[in-house]
């Protein structure tokens, strides 16, 4: 029956090509990450004022954690947001820390005070807590529960608005169940 | 007693010397071979299909020595793997996994070619069969041949039940062997029957249709009804392929083709941007860029500062046919048309190109320009310069917008109607924003010079050392004294304006790989830097070997 080996054909190509299709669909180079969550990786960032910050020391708060440089433009078009989110939630369990990724102390404290950023702010100079986050592009952040939990990851430039819902839902352990894209920037 | 002790603890000393030391000795290149070897396995987060082990970027540099430390914490490749699995996801390998989902991966390539291979043979056997058939059936007499074709004829006039003449219980007789013949290949087809088998029956009941036939030939002729005429020899029939089916065939084979010609090279063309997807929007109907587009928008950027603008209009439209989804090319267009006093058309070029790229500087510039000098739309001017503000990082682009936006009246009405904004460097500029000059190499070195080696002409903001390069050119086998220009087509970033001040050195790299520095590269730098873009005679001398 010619139609019958039609349907067999069919049955054969058509999955082969609809994965095909699929994969073409895809951007190859963006990571998904497996962290959202899971516990996040304790850290220790030495501040720019010579302070040192750990994670540890940070339970029982929610956390905003921000990966940037000041080379990056998706980082600058969200400063300004940071710093308001942060200015909102200031005095409550809340904490924001900023950690400059591949980046000249000078060029970093220039940023920071361009933009007026009152939060802490660290870099990690061997990039170590960028791959225990498993960062690949900024800017980068995430929130983490007052248990240490990642509750939210959003690659990409964030606005002030996204930063207050989650970081509002991160103080009460609610874990998103995907992480948010915007506008990034690979790292070096 | 206490001298016992000392002397087993010098013998302990002496056996430790003698076991260590060889594992001391061997100690840093194992390390570094065996850092190496699982840094080939995992994949650069930040480049595109190189490993860990293969990239020169800053990620890739830090990812290997993270995993320098684990491998001399004492940890197993498989251990060091699974941290990074565990940050980055699987994604990370560059070998899948064989366990899980991901072995579907290692097996699925060898499932099909197992059975491809089994089709493929069935395939074979089945026509050679078909073929041994036929050439049997020619090799009979004619005359047998053409009774048994005859008597293979697809369709029969069964007579009446009630007739009982010699002619109509011979039909009979032969509608039954008809159907014994069907029910045999079925047999056969199905596997039932071996092939001798087959070929013994068939034989067996086509000579007693032939009996059959020649009986009834054999009877006086009886007039022939016209669906009778229409039979064709059956044998002719089966043996020829339907023409549909070789259409169908060929049109599948074309379109899997074409599907397979058109997906290839899309996913093999080099990246436009961050954004820009494998199929370049290919699956939702825009039209992905060409190398086309990209020649002509530099075509059009090179006429542009000439001032030749017809031909830079002829130019960015070709890029725009080939690729509307450029950027650049609309905003190059929005500056033609606001030189040309279209300061409508200019604003809607600049609109195209923001909703393709919304922070795309050059295009903020120009919409920017336009509120402010043809429309004295100054809240919306300001706000957009504001927006600029934001996005470029500090230097002379940025000063020139403070100064914009200083000069921005805050009421509706323009405060000075000649105060425009003056030609930003990120506005595309004049003819003037190249730098250019002669690069020769000190006589000290010059017998060192390998004539296939790669030269790398760099371009840095200056100040700005932390920075990827604002610009680079690269020249493959040099002949010196060279003459060299670097301009906007040389930025390395899309966008980002070739101005300002620029630190100018050159390097001779051996491997040519600007991101890695080896023994035997040589370098230079203009003595003056400092330079100002649209400077001249930027001479350079090569007079450093790297040891």
């Amino acid at each position: 029956m010619p139609w019958r080996r039609l349907v067999i054909v069919a049955l054969i190509v058509g999955p082969i090509l609809g994965l095909l299709a699929f994969g073409f669909t895809r951007d190859a180079r963006y990571i998904t990450s497996p962290l959202l969550a899971t516990p996040a990786t304790p850290f220790t960032v030495t501040l720019f004022d010579g302070r040192k910050i750990t994670l540890d020391d940070l339970r029982g708060k929610a956390v905003f954690l921000n990966f940037w440089a000041s080379w990056c433009p998706p980082c600058r078009d969200e400063a300004r947001d940071l710093e308001a989110a942060w200015q909102k939630v200031k005095g409550k369990d809340m904490v924001f820390i900023g950690v400059a990724l591949q980046d000249l102390d000078n060029n970093s404290l220039e940023f920071l005070k361009e933009f007026e950023v009152t939060y802490p702010n660290g870099k990690d100079a061997t990039g170590k807590i960028a791959v225990d986050y498993g960062t690949w592009g900024i800017p980068e952040s995430f929130f983490i529960d007052p248990q240490g939990r990642i509750t939210y990851k959003h690659v990409g430039a964030i606005r002030a608005s996204l930063v207050l819902s989650k970081i509002e839902e991160a103080a009460k352990s609610i874990a998103s169940a995907q992480e948010g894209k915007g506008d990034y920037q690979a790292i070096r | 007693m206490k001298t016992l002790f000392q002397g087993s603890l010098s013998v302990a000393y002496v056996l430790l010397v003698l076991f260590l030391n060889p594992l001391f000795a061997a100690a840093t290149p194992d390390l570094e071979e065996r850092t190496r070897e699982i840094a080939t396995e995992l994949r650069c987060v930040v480049c595109q299909n190189l490993s860990v082990a293969d990239s020169p970027s800053e990620m890739a540099q830090q990812m290997r020595s993270i995993v320098r430390e684990q491998v001399q914490a004492g940890k197993t490749p498989e251990q060091i793997k699974e941290f990074f699995v565990s940050k980055y996801g699987e994604w990370v390998l560059l070998k899948p996994k064989t366990t899980g989902f991901s072995s579907l991966l290692w097996i699925l390539p060898y499932t099909a070619l197992v059975i491809g291979m089994l089709a493929a043979l069935w395939f074979i056997r089945r026509w050679s069969r078909t073929r041994q058939i036929r050439t049997e059936q020619t090799s009979q007499s004619g005359e047998t041949l053409q009774i048994q074709s005859d008597f293979l004829k697809e369709k029969f006039d069964q007579p009446n039940l009630e007739d009982t003449s010699p002619r109509a219980n011979l039909l009979r007789e032969r509608g039954r062997l008809k159907e014994e013949l069907s029910e045999l290949e079925f047999d056969f087809q199905s596997g039932k029957l071996s092939e001798a088998d087959y070929l013994t029956l068939k034989r067996e009941i086509e000579s007693k249709g032939a009996t059959v036939m020649q009986q009834l030939d054999a009877l006086p002729p009886e007039p022939k009804t016209p669906k009778e005429k229409r039979h064709e020899p059956n044998v002719l029939r089966r043996n020829r392929l339907p023409g549909w089916q070789l259409v169908a065939g060929a049109v599948f084979l074309l379109l899997f083709g074409l599907a397979l010609g058109v997906m290839l090279t899309q996913s093999t063309r080099p990246r436009t941007s961050e954004n820009d997807t494998m199929t370049g929007d290919f699956m939702t109907g825009t039209t992905p860029p060409t190398g086309n587009a990209q020649a002509a928008l530099n075509e059009g950027k090179q006429a542009f500062t000439q001032q030749d603008f017809p031909k830079a209009i002829d130019a960015f439209k070709k890029a725009l046919a080939d690729d509307p989804n450029n950027a650049e090319a609309h905003a190059y267009m929005g500056f033609i048309l606001i030189q040309a006093g279209h300061g409508d058309g200019a604003l809607m070029a600049f609109d195209k190109a923001l909703s393709i790229a919304p922070n795309f500087p050059m295009a903020l510039w120009g919409r920017g320009t336009v509120l402010y000098q043809d429309k004295k739309d100054y809240a919306g001017a300001r706000e957009i310069f504001e927006r600029l503000l934001n996005i470029v990082p500090p230097g002379e682009e940025r000063n020139e917008i403070v100064k914009v936006l200083a000069e921005i009246p805050t009421g509706t009405g323009p405060k000075n109607p000649s105060s425009a904004p003056a030609p930003s460097p990120l506005a595309p500029a004049a003819s003037s924003a190249q730098i250019s000059g002669k690069i020769t190499v000190d006589s000290k070195l010059k017998a060192n010079v390998d004539p296939n080696v790669a030269l790398f002409i760099i371009a840095r903001p200056a100040g700005g050392a932390g920075g990827p390069p604002l610009a680079v050119k690269k020249i493959d086998k040099p002949v010196f004294p060279l003459n060299y220009t670097l301009g906007q087509e040389n930025v390395m970033m899309q966008g980002t304006p070739f101005a300002g001040k620029i630190t100018i050195t050159v390097r001779l790299d051996k491997d040519g790989n600007a991101a890695t520095r080896g023994p035997g590269d040589m370098t230079g730098e203009y003595k003056k830097n400092p330079v100002e873009v649209g400077a001249k005679n930027v001479d350079i001398v090569i007079d450093q070997l790297t040891k």
